[in-house]
């Protein structure tokens, strides 16, 4: 078929509707709806829909929804391929290819029985196409580039267009050249809801996809080639600490769905919680045959949700089990050098290596407090404070903060929680203890905190309330 | 009876006369050229100051010898620029000293051939029973007489020659010492690198065994450091050798030995000297050279000896012979009486060869030749010297590129690889072998950083020298290769 043809047959089928040249501000173009981009890494707000069927928006971690536009009775959207910056970590930015201004795109979302019409323009400097992950649709719009479409050129727009026929959880990709437009951060949610905004409703809905990069530390763009030794394990493309926690008002009904589009499989862990597996790509998961967990193992490619009454206050830890996966960049090659005494060498090395500090030698705990000068765009392997002090983690790790009496749509940070007294674990100091009181957990109320990066127990602020030289304005890092 | 002396002898009387004339004006002549009071040195001198700015002295009496052993002395205390190498090498090496003592010998040869040949006077006598015959005569040759101007002329230019030479001698001593002395300092420095590298391979090495010790790594890996760790003292050893005998070299330039030998060295060389911007490097070459110099002196000489082998082409030898001849005899006449019979008789004869074999064509040839020989050389070198230039300026600019180059990136690149090193090492990216191995890297880079320096030092002395003479291409290397780059970074 040549090329001519080709055009002639795409463009009776009504996927082309123009040349995309520019996408707004076109007379040509007037018919395709805005497409919003976004400048910030940090979880929006839900989108509440105002228009179509009702349903339970999503809150995307670290992300957001794609705004959409009824035309009769299609849904329209638009997302435009493009190269974008987007911020891993306070500290580090990571060179990408994503979707209206972030990578991961926005969280498509919409209702069972919806018809979508979905506009992508291309603005990356090579074809690109995008798959929908797991949806039922008629085979040329499921995106596989040369093969059920042409490859959607660079400056060019196309157009998608199907039925949603069952709710559920969802990933949009690209399927052209999708090695590296994956490894550069081209993904996004696509949730289609139930048409009864009852069935399996939850108060409050997460989701996000597990993402990782090879970044070399001082450099910006993954290295696309690499297969399994990433050295930043993200979801939503951001890494501990720069991951949001996951605000829950205690006793809501709380669903958490994932995908997969890393290289590797990820078992999700949440403390405090066991939990059931209520959905995967393939649908909802009969709640006669689900059973508990308190880690869901999640295959590569493959999505996950998990339900769970939030009923015990606290901040619980939720992170990837594979331990690695909850670090960030750090040298494979390191060598162990538990037990090794390199006191007595430092001046001896320093004077090869001027600034030499030992390290290592008791474990590599330590590197969770020292703050230590790094290459420039990169984040410390392990870091982030706590009220109790270092964290010691990054990469997939986050926070499930269960409060009492959070307001239905407030999913602000609320610090660090305030826990009852006598329910911390404490130093035996060789005295006869008693049975530990069982105290019912106290009415905690939320405080306005924020994860740290840097440790909050040192000063920042000299006598005179002006930041210490070196201080950064604001140092603390806040996810809002 | 005195007899009349005849016509003819009256005249040989005159021409005996005249020659003693002669001889009387050539003594006077010939009486110039004298012993000079410095020995024939002062040229030497004179380019030493003009063109080193240093002092030569040719040592010939104690108070000199202690003067020049003062000032040595003096100048070993400091440690040594090179500078004073150049100095105490000119006051000190006995080779140079030799090569004055070469100048005197030339100058005496010169006084020797400016003087008159000496007359030959002889007597004898001849004693028969009867009769007694003595017979004086005194020979002059006439031809070494009338050529001794010219002769004199040809003595002294060979010993202006000689003082030429001298001066040359001075220069070469001085571009060697000089050459010498970046490449002893640049050993040195060498040696202290490759010290400060396997110090920090000693320490990594420490690591390596304890974290053997722990089990933190295996034999293989350990191994491997302890190779690297191994090779480098081998090279250490190395420099250390190279560093011996640069100085020997050195200590040799500059006649030194026993106690002297405490001299210290800097521990590190000048910085680079600026790079002039030459633009008639061959004229220079060819008005200062001092080889220039004497080739074309040597040719001028020539040209006079081919002058003088013209003017005497059929004549070898005249040699002119007066003598005198006092002839008496007795005579027993037959009364018994005793006549006595005596004649006095002057004669002067002239001697000559005749070239019946040889009428001086060979001599001539030989004499043309010897001289386009010469002029040959003389415009050989003249080749040459105007390439020697231009190619000692070149070289001492690729070396001075090479050197900044060193400095302006090679080094600053070292530090940034070492400084980003230590940041990864900071966050656990980096192993400190690799931080080690950095280190190490940056190190060789420096020695050969050092080597280029001093590549720089020995190609500005070798340019100067190709202007004024005195050096032939010292050219740079080192023994000890320095092993730079990160790729010999041990797999970790």
């Amino acid at each position: 078929m040549t090329d001519l043809s080709r055009r002639g047959f795409i463009g009776t089928s009504g996927l082309v509707l123009a040349g995309a040249t520019a996408v707004s501000g076109r007379t040509a173009f007037a018919a395709v709806p805005e497409a919003p981009t976004m400048a910030s890494a940090a979880t929006q707000a839900p989108l509440v829909p105002t228009s179509g069927p009702d349903y339970q928006p999503v809150a995307t971690l670290n992300g957001w929804t794609l705004p959409w536009r009824m035309n009769g009775d299609w849904k329209e959207f638009h997302l435009v391929a493009e190269p974008v910056e987007r911020e891993i970590a306070p500290g580090m930015i990571a060179y990408l290819w994503g979707y209206n201004g972030q990578s991961p795109g926005p969280t498509i979302e919409a209702v069972e029985g919806d018809k979508v019409r979905i506009y992508v323009t291309n603005k990356l400097p090579e074809n690109t196409t995008i798959h929908w992950h797991g949806q039922r649709l008629p085979n040329g719009m499921d995106g596989v580039g040369g093969l059920n479409q042409p490859h959607i050129p660079s400056g060019k727009t196309f157009v998608y267009e199907f039925q949603l026929r069952r709710s559920g959880t969802y990933m949009y990709h690209p399927h052209s050249d999708e090695m590296v437009q994956m490894a550069m951060g081209m993904m996004g949610m696509f949730i289609v809801h139930p048409k009864d905004p009852a069935f399996r409703r939850v108060d409050r809905d997460f989701v996000f996809l597990l993402n990782a990069f090879d970044i070399e530390p001082g450099s910006y763009v993954p290295k696309v080639n690499t297969m399994l030794d990433f050295n930043l394990w993200c979801w939503n493309s951001r890494a501990f600490p720069g991951i949001d926690p996951f605000v829950v008002g205690r006793n809501d009904k709380v669903r958490i769905r994932f995908g997969n589009l890393t290289m590797t499989n990820h078992p999700v862990h949440m403390h405090g919680y066991e939990f059931k597996v209520s959905c995967t790509d393939g649908g909802w998961v009969d709640p006669a045959s689900a059973w508990d967990e308190v880690s869901i193992d999640c295959a590569v490619g493959q999505m996950r949700a998990f339900d769970f009454v939030a009923d015990e206050p606290g901040d619980w830890a939720i992170h990837c089990h594979k331990s690695h996966h909850t670090m960030n960049a750090m040298g494979h090659s390191v060598k162990t050098y538990i037990g090794v005494t390199k006191k007595d060498l430092v001046s001896r090395i320093r004077k090869a290596a001027p600034g030499y500090m030992a390290m290592g030698t008791n474990g590599m705990g330590e590197m969770g407090s020292m703050e230590m000068e790094l290459p420039k765009n990169t984040l410390p392997m392990m870091t982030g404070y706590a009220q109790f002090g270092p964290v010691e983690m990054g990469g997939m790790f986050s926070v499930v903060k269960v409060r009492e009496g959070l307001a239905k749509n407030d999913y602000a940070d609320p610090g660090h929680y305030k826990h009852p007294e006598g329910t911390v674990a404490y130093e035996y100091k060789g005295a006869k203890l008693t049975e530990a009181p069982r105290v019912e957990p106290a009415k905690a109320k939320p405080e306005q905190a924020t994860w740290q990066v840097k440790d909050p127990r040192k000063p920042r602020l000299g006598a005179d309330g002006k930041p210490l030289p070196g201080a950064k304005a604001g140092g603390a890092h806040s996810n809002h | 009876m005195r007899p009349a002396l005849s016509p003819a002898y009256r005249s040989h009387v005159v021409d005996i006369r005249r020659f003693a004339l002669l001889a009387a004006v050539s003594v006077i002549l010939g009486g110039c050229a004298s012993f000079s009071a410095d020995g024939g040195v002062g040229t030497a001198q004179a380019v030493a100051y003009a063109e080193l700015n240093k002092d030569v002295v040719k040592i010939g009496d104690d108070a000199t010898a202690l003067g020049a052993r003062a000032r040595v002395d003096q100048l070993l205390k400091k440690p040594l620029t090179a500078d004073s190498a150049v100095q105490i090498a000119l006051l000190n090496n006995r080779g140079l000293q030799a090569a004055f003592n070469e100048l005197g010998i030339a100058e005496a040869q010169m006084v020797i051939a400016s003087l008159p040949p000496n007359p030959r006077l002889s007597i004898s006598s001849r004693t028969g029973t009867l009769s007694l015959e003595i017979e004086r005569q005194i020979v002059g040759s006439i031809f070494a007489l009338a050529t001794l101007p010219a002769r004199a002329d040809v003595a002294r230019d060979r010993f202006r020659s000689a003082q030429l030479r001298a001066a040359e001698a001075v220069l070469k001593l001085a571009a060697d010492t000089r050459r010498q002395y970046f490449r002893a300092v640049a050993a040195n420095a060498q040696a202290t690198f490759y010290q400060e590298a396997k110090a920090s391979s000693d320490a990594a090495t420490q690591l390596f065994k304890r974290l053997g010790e722990s089990g933190g790594i295996n034999k293989l890996n350990q191994a491997r450091e302890f190779a690297f760790d191994a090779e480098l003292g081998a090279q250490l050893a190395q420099a250390r050798l190279q560093r011996g005998q640069e100085r020997e070299r050195l200590i040799r330039q500059l006649g030194l030995w026993g106690d002297d030998l405490k001299f210290s060295l800097p521990g590190s060389l000048p910085p680079l000297p600026r790079l002039p911007g030459i633009k008639a490097v061959e004229a220079e070459a060819l008005r200062k050279r001092i080889d220039v110099q004497i080739a074309r002196r040597d040719l001028d000489l020539l040209a006079k000896t081919l002058g003088l082998t013209q003017a005497t082409r059929f004549v070898n030898d005249v040699d002119l012979l007066g003598r005198r001849i006092y002839d008496r005899k007795l005579t027993v006449l037959a009364d018994g009486d005793i006549e006595r019979e005596a004649t006095r008789t002057r004669l002067v004869e002239l001697e000559i060869e005749i070239p019946i074999y040889d009428f001086g064509q060979s001599k001539v040839a030989l004499a043309e030749q010897t001289y386009m020989q010469a002029a040959n050389k003389l415009a050989e070198k003249a080749v040459n010297v105007r390439s020697e230039a231009r190619e000692a300026y070149t070289t001492y600019r690729a070396s001075h590129d090479i050197a900044r180059h060193y400095i302006a990136n090679v080094l600053p690149l070292r530090k940034i690889i070492q400084d980003e090193a230590l940041l990864q090492y900071n966050g656990m990216l980096i192993d400190v072998t690799q931080l080690i191995a950095d280190a190490r890297g940056r190190i060789l880079s420096n020695v050969a950083g050092i080597n280029a320096r001093r590549d720089v030092w020995i190609a500005h002395t070798d340019f100067k020298h190709a202007l004024i003479g005195g050096g032939s291409g010292g050219g740079g290397g080192s023994a000890v290769v320095a092993a730079a780059g990160g790729g010999d970074a041990p797999a970790h």
